[in-house]
């Protein structure tokens, strides 16, 4: 009896999946921010590109990057409340009854979540290529921005789990996603670097990992394949997803057994 | 194949939040086949004990062996072979009954096929076919639980726990879990480890039955064994207010230092090998403290008289604890 880690993995996946389907709004809120982002900051501050730090480039391809990461990590937010509300309900004990691994037990919300965002960045690039978009390095490139989309929700999901694995609390679980302002907004949200102009924002746009996600989607979005621009948001999704899948397998490990 | 055999020797564990010691040195073994119930009340310890030998929580000391394996270190091995309905219910509401137990038995490593059948095997155990494709969210408390237990079958496990498997059930819903209970320990051979607040429950379902209060068992023993633990007979009184219980009972104590009491505000029940004899003794002692029961009766026990009595001592002896 029992499965192997990728069959418990597929289960459980597939249940997640079915369940998220099940609450629509869980997900459709926030894909309508995000695509709301995409429409009225496009529209209200297009203008602003004319300006030489933007050297020329169009606004649509230098906003879209934050309404694909918000959306991002407001889908990657759900994994943690998939499992709050696993435990909150009995299912997550049940599922530890059972021989399934450990691991797959918390991937399942983990990967659903993914898939979701997955969605979700496909439909706000179609809304964009309606509006207009065109991208300097083709479809290549829109399938790196979907990847660094995916990259960045996963290092959220990771942390959002972990959250919700440590508290097993949803109204803390639901605090936790505060992070999502700050992360954000303090960065090169709506001008590039160069524009910022208070000292304490510069700081926080330095430090904030989004800042670098951005640099990324815009490089591929606006400038064309370069490679440093491009490999700044690989790496801070690599070091953030070190730290917080790291983090929601620690909580998991706790939670799950034992102590 | 591995016996459905439960070994739990020397287990405490005591929750580091607020150091509470849950549970005291438990120590019982059940049999294959076996039909065993902890019996206690509220916060005795027995839903701690459940989730330890189920693997949920590591005990703080003590060893314990479920299925011939230590669940300290195979609990994988021992949830195969297990089957747990826990206080509360363990579903994901926004899946249907047929779904839930799909995937129950897609995690025990059933084919699509093998778990389409089990599951319609099953959802016609628990009488659920009806209601089969409708969202479990919307199931009524007695369905829910059906579900649950319909749930802790899918690998046909050798031991079946159940914490409160009947708490808030109606009787007619209570008197079906009781008798699939029944069947499955009967037919199957299933060994059944059953909590329950309700002294009944215990004692028509189990061969066997400890009492645990405060976390310690302070009884074991089949129904009989634990009804004629308790002494032959049973003299209740009732008194018109609880100064007289009070009064009666400080002549009892002084009296007649050998019996065996409890006194429950006006009641108050005495412990003896023969009872009608005793009886006498008592009028005459209540007669010269000028004391009068309002009704005495001699009874023979019954289940809940040991539950009272074990309870109400464990109760006195902590009250020691804490005063003296």
């Amino acid at each position: 009896m029992g499965n192997g880690l990728l069959k418990d993995i597929w289960v459980l996946s597939k249940r997640s999946v079915l369940t998220t389907l099940r609450s629509p709004f869980s997900f459709i809120p926030n894909l309508l921010i995000s695509t709301f982002f995409l429409l009225v900051y496009d529209s209200g501050l297009s203008g602003i590109s004319q300006l030489p730090a933007f050297e020329g480039a169009n606004y649509l391809a230098f906003i879209l990057p934050v309404s694909v990461v918000s959306a991002a990590i407001g889908g990657a937010g759900g994994a943690g409340q998939g499992i709050v509300k696993d435990i909150e309900n009995g299912f997550f004990s049940r599922l530890l009854l059972t021989p399934a691994s450990r691991l797959s037990i918390v991937l399942g919300p983990i990967i659903a979540g993914m898939l979701q965002l997955f969605v979700q960045t496909i439909l706000i690039l179609i809304v964009a290529f309606l509006m207009g978009l065109e991208v300097a390095t083709g479809f290549l490139g829109v399938l790196v921005v979907l990847l660094l989309a995916v990259g960045w929700g996963l290092a959220f999901a990771g942390y959002s789990a972990g959250i919700a694995l440590k508290t097993k609390n949803a109204q803390a679980a639901q605090a936790g996603t505060l992070i999502f302002f700050p992360l954000i907004f303090l960065s090169t949200t709506f001008v590039p670097y160069e524009l910022i102009e208070s000292s304490w924002l510069k700081v926080a746009a330095t430090i904030n990992p989004t800042t670098y996600i951005f640099e990324s989607m815009r490089t591929v979005l606006i400038d064309g394949w370069k490679f440093w621009g491009i490999a700044k948001g690989i790496i801070a999704i690599t070091i953030a997803c070190a730290i917080t899948i790291t983090f929601a397998a620690v909580s998991a490990k706790k939670a799950v057994s034992r102590g | 194949m591995v016996k459905g055999t439960i070994y739990v020797e020397h287990l405490s564990k005591t929750f580091k939040k607020g150091n509470v010691q849950a549970v005291k040195d438990v120590s019982f073994a059940v049999e294959e086949g076996e039909f065993f119930a902890f019996l206690g009340p509220n916060g005795a310890g027995k839903s701690t004990t459940v989730q330890i030998v189920t693997t949920l929580i590591s005990p703080s000391a003590g060893k314990v062996y479920v299925a011939e394996q230590d669940v300290l270190t195979n609990p994988k091995e021992v949830r195969e072979h297990i089957g747990v309905a826990l206080q509360e219910t363990g579903i994901d509401p926004s899946l249907t009954g047929r779904e839930m137990l799909h995937l129950q038995c897609r995690i025990f490593g059933f084919t699509n096929q093998q778990a389409k059948s089990r599951t319609n095997e099953l959802l016609e155990v628990v009488q659920l076919s009806q209601a089969a494709d409708r969202i479990c969210g919307n199931y009524s408390g007695g369905m829910r639980r059906r579900l649950d237990l319909a749930l802790t079958l899918v690998n046909k496990p050798k031991i079946l726990f159940l914490d409160e498997p009947t708490t808030g059930l109606d009787p007619s819903n209570r008197k079906s879990i009781w008798d699939y209970l029944e069947r499955l320990n009967k037919e199957e051979g299933t060994t059944i480890f059953l909590t329950t607040q309700y002294l009944e429950e215990a004692d028509t379902l189990a061969d066997r039955i400890s009492i645990i209060d405060d976390g310690e068992i302070v009884a074991t023993g089949t129904p009989q064994e634990l009804k004629a633990q308790i002494g032959n007979d049973i003299i209740a009184m009732t008194f018109e207010n609880e100064g007289e219980a009070e009064k009666a009972e400080a002549a009892i104590t002084q009296h007649m230092p050998d019996a065996d009491y409890v006194k429950n505000t006006t009641e108050l029940n005495i412990y003896v090998q023969d009872g009608a004899k005793r009886l006498m003794e008592i009028v005459r002692l209540l007669d010269q403290q000028d004391l009068a029961a309002q009704t005495i009766n001699v009874n023979t026990p019954t289940l809940d008289d040991i539950f009272l009595k074990i309870t109400a001592e464990g109760e006195r002896k902590r009250g020691e604890v804490e005063h003296g």
